[in-house]
């Protein structure tokens, strides 16, 4: 005996979004707490190291990138880890650059984000600029170094 | 006659508040910047403290052009490094070493030397953190205690006051 079926109830398939704010919100709020202004932005191959020291923040920061095109000379910009680097063109503008902030702040930190191909005399060149301004605190900016590399 | 009077419910107007909401997001993914804050550091000795030091006191590490290193003067694999400063600091664990590099060396060749020595603590120690080594006195033997990156300008200072070059 068949049996008679009474008209089935389509319910429509719906995706729950009632927990949608609260996620978006969730996800500003942690955008909003780790936002952070990067002061240089210059694009750089930086080295590799298996050891990395947490950077303080508002240390200023000193960029050596090398040029585009082989024959024009490196960049160099310099910030003081509050405003947005500027390019010196000098090493003695990085002397004056680093006197002015120990000046104002003897245990200002310093960082030296430099590509890993730069000649090394051009980095001697911004370390000697900044063991002559007194600074007391360097740190080397790196990427973590990986088992493949 | 009694008018009704038609009640206005007050209501936020909230259909717009998801764009806002992911346009924000997208805003702050975007511009969000996934930069690095870690690196290797070192402070640089006071004029008061700079103690003087000579070159046989010293372990000399050169980093010459193409990534090779000299140690005390002979080439040296980067992985004998770390060996060969144990063995002497075994002797004297404060001496310092010297981390000089060629002008035409890259940087990258510079702190790949450097990454090395700053090891030194996580090879000389056990899991726990416990010394793998002892120095001839018996104390233990865990980390290069100086490790001195001079510039060209101070080398050829200290050439010049040695009567050298």
């Amino acid at each position: 005996m068949a049996l008679v079926r009474g008209r089935e109830r389509k319910s429509a398939a719906q995706i729950f979004t009632a927990s949608m704010a609260d996620i978006v919100f969730l996800l500003i709020v942690f955008f909003v707490l780790t936002y952070k202004v990067e002061v240089d932005r210059t694009k750089m191959d930086l080295p590799d190291t298996w050891v990395r020291i947490k950077v303080p923040e508002k240390a200023a920061v000193i960029s050596i990138a090398p040029p585009d095109d082989l024959t024009a000379p490196l960049t160099v910009r310099v910030s003081t880890g509050e405003e947005m680097s500027l390019p010196v063109s000098t090493n003695e503008e990085v002397v004056t650059f680093a006197s002015t902030e120990v000046a104002r702040n003897p245990n200002k930190e310093f960082i030296v984000k430099a590509d890993e191909q730069v000649p090394y005399e051009h980095v001697d060149a911004v370390l000697d600029a900044l063991k002559q301004s007194k600074v007391k605190f360097i740190y080397l900016l790196s990427d973590q170094k990986t088992v493949d590399e | 006659m009694r008018i009704k009077k038609k009640e206005i419910q007050s209501e936020i107007f909230t259909g717009s508040m998801a764009d806002i909401s992911f346009l924000l997001i997208i805003y702050f993914m975007i511009t969000s910047a996934f930069s690095a804050t870690r690196g290797l550091d070192f402070a640089l000795p006071e004029d008061t403290d700079t103690p003087e030091i000579k070159q046989e006191d010293s372990i000399d590490v050169h980093v010459v052009r193409g990534g090779a290193i000299e140690v005390d003067g002979k080439g040296l694999p980067l992985e004998g490094l770390l060996p060969y400063c144990l063995d002497k600091l075994k002797q004297n664990p404060e001496k310092p070493v010297i981390l000089r590099t060629d002008p035409d060396a890259t940087y990258g060749d510079m702190i790949r030397v450097f990454d090395t020595l700053r090891q030194a603590n996580e090879e000389w120690t056990d899991a726990n953190g416990e010394p793998l080594h002892m120095d001839v006195h018996g104390k233990p033997l865990t980390e290069i205690q100086t490790i001195s990156i001079p510039t060209r300008r101070e080398i050829e200072n200290l050439w010049s006051m040695l009567g050298i070059g």
